[in-house]
Order: C-alpha cells, then sequence, then structure tokens
C-alpha cells in the first residue's frame, strides 16, 4: 500500500511538472507525427501490405519518440540535485520506478492516441473496425517500453553522452518486445480478429511482466550506481 | 541521535579523499566541520548521508549499523542551500511534496508555520525558480524544520544569507540541537560557526586533524586553526 501512495505521489509530481513544462509531450507528439508524414510521403502503402507494413512503421515512429521521452525522463531529477534529494528521502526505490514508468507511459498512449488514428487517415486505411484490437497490443507493447526504457534511463543516468547510449543499449534488449507486438499487429490486420496473435501477445504479456517484478526489485541497486 | 563513525575512508580511484575518520557525537552535538578546499569535508557529509559508500570503515546511527534502510534515511537531513528543491514546483508545492513523502502529518498548518518562520508565507505561490539564492536557503531551512531529522548535515549554508538569514538558520540549529539532534555543518565562516557550534572538526587532507568539544575560551581550536588552516580569511571577518 505504502509502495502505491508514494508512487502516486512522485506520478502526481512528474505530470504536474510536465504540464507546466510540457517539454516531453509537445516534443514527442510532433516528432511523431513528423514522422508519419514522412513515412506517408516515402511509402505508397497499397491495402495488400498494410498488414506486412503498417506495424513495423507504427513501432518505428514509437520508438523513437518514446526514445525521445525517455532522454528527458529524469530531467526534473537531474536539475538542482534533485535526485539526491529523493535518494535521501524514506522513498521506496520500487516505488520511484514505477512512478517514472506509469508516467512515460502515460506520454506515451496520449502520443499513441494521435498517432495511430492519423496513421489510418494518412494512408488512407478502411479497416477501423481493428483499431481497438491495435490499441490493446500496441498498449502491452508501450509497457514494455517503458518498464525497460525507464530502468535503462537510470542506468545510463550519471553517463557520459547518455543520449547516444541510451537506445544503443535500449534497442537491442527491446527485439522480444518490438518482435511481439509487430507480430501480433499483423496477425490482427490480416485476419481482423486477435485469435492468431494469442503466442504472441502470451510472449509480451510475459516480457512485460518479468522486467516491471525486476524492475521493482532491482531499481534500488540500479539508481545508486 | 547518537553518531559513532568508526576509520572512515573513501578513496576514488587512487586518490584518497577521506582516511581514518572517526569521531563520537552525542545528541544535541552541533559540529563546525573545517577545512581547506578538498579537505574531503563534502565527502564526508555525503557518506554520513549515504549519498555515497565508504571504501572502509562504519557509521553507527544509535548503534545500529548504517545501512541506508528507510527508516535511518527518515533521521537523515542534507541542507544543502538552495538545492534538492524542484523549481517548477512552487514554494508550497515543494514543502506539501516533501512533507508527504517523509509522511509528515498536519502538514499544511505547518507548513504555514515554517513559512512564516523562515519569511517566506508570502511567496508560498510563486515557483522556487524565482526566488533568490537567499530565499531558497530559507526555503530549505523550513524544509528541514518541517521533516525534522535527528541527523542534520549542512554544506556551506552562510554564503548565500543575508544577516537575519544567519540570524534565523543560527536559532533553527539551536533549537535542533534542544531537540537532540545532531548538526555537522561544514564551512570556511568560522567566525560565525563559533556562534553556534558545540564542537568542532577540522579536515586536512582527508585526515583528521582536530576534535574538541567547545570550551571558554576556545584557545585550543584558535590555536589549531592558526596552525592548520592559516590562509582562512573568514575566521577575523
Amino acid at each position: 500500500m505504502e509502495l502505491l501512495t508514494q508512487t502516486f505521489l512522485l506520478l502526481k509530481k512528474d505530470l504536474r511538472l510536465e504540464m507546466r513544462r510540457r517539454e516531453s509531450l509537445l516534443t514527442m507528439f510532433f516528432f511523431g507525427t513528423l514522422m508519419l508524414f514522412v513515412f506517408h510521403f516515402s511509402f505508397d502503402l497499397v491495402p495488400e501490405r498494410v498488414a506486412q507494413m503498417a506495424p513495423g512503421l507504427l513501432w518505428l515512429a514509437f520508438l523513437f519518440t518514446g526514445t525521445l521521452g525517455l532522454a528527458q525522463l529524469f530531467e526534473a531529477e537531474r536539475n538542482n540535485h534533485c535526485l539526491e534529494a529523493l535518494l535521501l528521502s524514506p522513498l521506496d526505490r520500487g516505488a520511484f520506478f514505477l512512478a517514472k514508468t506509469c508516467f512515460n507511459f502515460i506520454l506515451m498512449v496520449l502520443v499513441e492516441i494521435v498517432v495511430i488514428p492519423l496513421f489510418w487517415i494518412l494512408f488512407n486505411l478502411r479497416s477501423w473496425e481493428v483499431i481497438p484490437y491495435l490499441f490493446l497490443v500496441t498498449l502491452l507493447g508501450t509497457v514494455g517500453f517503458c518498464v525497460l526504457g525507464t530502468l535503462l534511463s537510470a542506468v545510463t543516468l550519471r553517463a557520459r553522452a547518455r543520449e547516444l547510449l541510451l537506445p544503443l543499449v535500449l534497442f537491442p534488449l527491446m527485439i522480444p518486445v518490438i518482435l511481439s507486438t509487430i507480430r501480433c499487429m499483423e496477425a490482427i490486420l490480416r485476419n481482423g480478429a486477435i485469435g492468431d496473435a494469442l503466442p504472441w501477445l502470451r510472449l509480451l504479456v510475459g516480457f512485460d511482466v518479468i522486467f516491471l517484478t525486476v524492475g521493482i526489485l532491482i531499481f534500488d541497486w540500479v539508481i545508486e550506481i | 541521535m547518537h553518531l559513532t563513525v568508526h576509520q572512515l575512508a573513501k578513496a576514488y580511484g587512487l586518490l584518497w579523499a577521506l582516511k581514518d575518520v572517526g569521531f563520537d557525537l552525542p545528541p544535541g552535538e552541533v559540529v563546525a566541520l573545517l577545512g581547506p578546499n578538498g579537505a574531503g569535508k563534502t565527502t564526508l557529509l555525503k557518506l554520513l548521508a549515504g549519498l555515497m559508500t565508504p571504501t572502509t570503515g562504519k557509521i553507527v546511527l544509535d548503534g545500529l549499523p548504517f545501512a541506508n534502510t528507510p527508516i535511518q534515511r527518515a533521521a537523515i537531513g542534507f541542507l544543502a542551500p538552495g538545492e534538492h528543491l524542484y523549481e517548477n514546483l512552487t514554494v508550497g508545492e515543494n514543502l506539501h511534496f516533501f512533507t508527504s513523502l517523509y509522511k509528515k502529518r498536519q502538514a499544511s498548518s505547518r507548513i504555514d508555520a515554517a513559512l512564516g518562520e523562515v519569511g517566506l508565507k508570502h511567496r508560498s505561490g510563486e515557483y522556487v525558480a524565482a526566488l533568490s539564492s537567499g530565499m531558497k536557503c530559507r526555503l530549505s531551512i523550513a524544509k528541514w524544520k518541517l521533516l525534522e531529522p535527528s541527523l542534520l548535515l549542512i554544506d556551506e549554508p552562510y554564503g548565500v544569507l543575508d544577516g537575519s538569514g544567519i540570524d534565523l538558520l543560527e536559532s533553527f540549529l539551536r533549537a535542533e540541537s534542544q531537540r537532540g539532534s545532531v548538526v555537522i555543518m561544514a564551512s570556511h565562516h568560522v567566525a560565525r560557526l563559533v556562534n553556534v557550534c558545540t564542537r568542532a572538526v577540522i579536515l586536512h587532507q582527508g585526515r583528521l586533524i582536530f576534535d574538541e568539544p567547545r570550551q571558554q575560551p576556545w584557545d585550543s581550536f584558535t590555536r589549531a586553526f592558526g596552525e592548520f588552516l592559516p590562509h582562512e580569511t573568514s575566521w577575523s571577518s
């Protein structure tokens, strides 16, 4: 219970700071939509190739957009030695990890709510009925991205050139999430139902649960490196 | 809080920033931590705060080895003037956030009172970024008044405070001492420290070279100070 109370307290603080600065959200939003326009002018997405290409293109946009968000994730704590203030406090470091993951997740979902329908409109796709399933898979993929991203963002927090280092460490470790999310989306787009995507969906859920648990358990050590 | 430090040492690679430092501080002690730049004062404060891990040695708080547990962390305060505050939160929001984090009750009324005491009540709604360095230091004092640590570590507070701010800090330190807290304050403003401290510790090149309780007159301290820190200018100020 204490873990959740502290998580909520930190999350509230992060959301309040983001509402004031709007740096992360606006940057992510504009970058995400910009990537869609670049894809729109670069690819001619005919209906037969939608299932093959749309998931990859969407997740390319989410990956780069999310990495921008991750680079800013601990910015409030980096300023004015506020990270020290949190490490000095009786805060459960698991709550710190959960709060940052939730904050990053909220930002990503807000971007995805705009980007996915915009993708459908820009590429003039007609299969709107699959959008709820795609959102479900995207949410699970986003959880995986945020959990691992938050963990690695904390690992690289004190590194020089951390903005360069973070994607180099993050992307290879994200392969299970990206692969299972893209395969899930592909199956949904081909068949219009979630049935064939279930094995990949299980892998995705497993990845989310394992890394969320590992993150809560090891964040105490990670943040003090 | 009873603080005991046994043979504490910290190395950065091959460089020993602190070596074989040990002392025993009973409740209510206000310690002046002195030494030239690079003597190891901030390193010692950060080790005591749990922000660094010692290379060797042991810190004992109230008879228990320091293991950086949430309960032990709640008892330790680190007043670094103007730091450890969120600049894009208001004065009031910062205090509400930290009092909630430390699970302090009746926060609102106590926050109003603490802000009144440090002269910031009328600036409660302003962003910390808009405050001057002195005002931020006053806010840090208000924060630690509210959080009531048993061991308070202070890093060079005098540089940014005006006369009334210094009076405020000194009355805060006396109140903390009466409450039974141990206060360790690193500074170069020796003349000021003499007003409030009950003990002086001098570090030189990472080693503890002087550790004496205050006596009247404080002859041994002035001798040691003159001997080990002859270039310290604030002594006569």
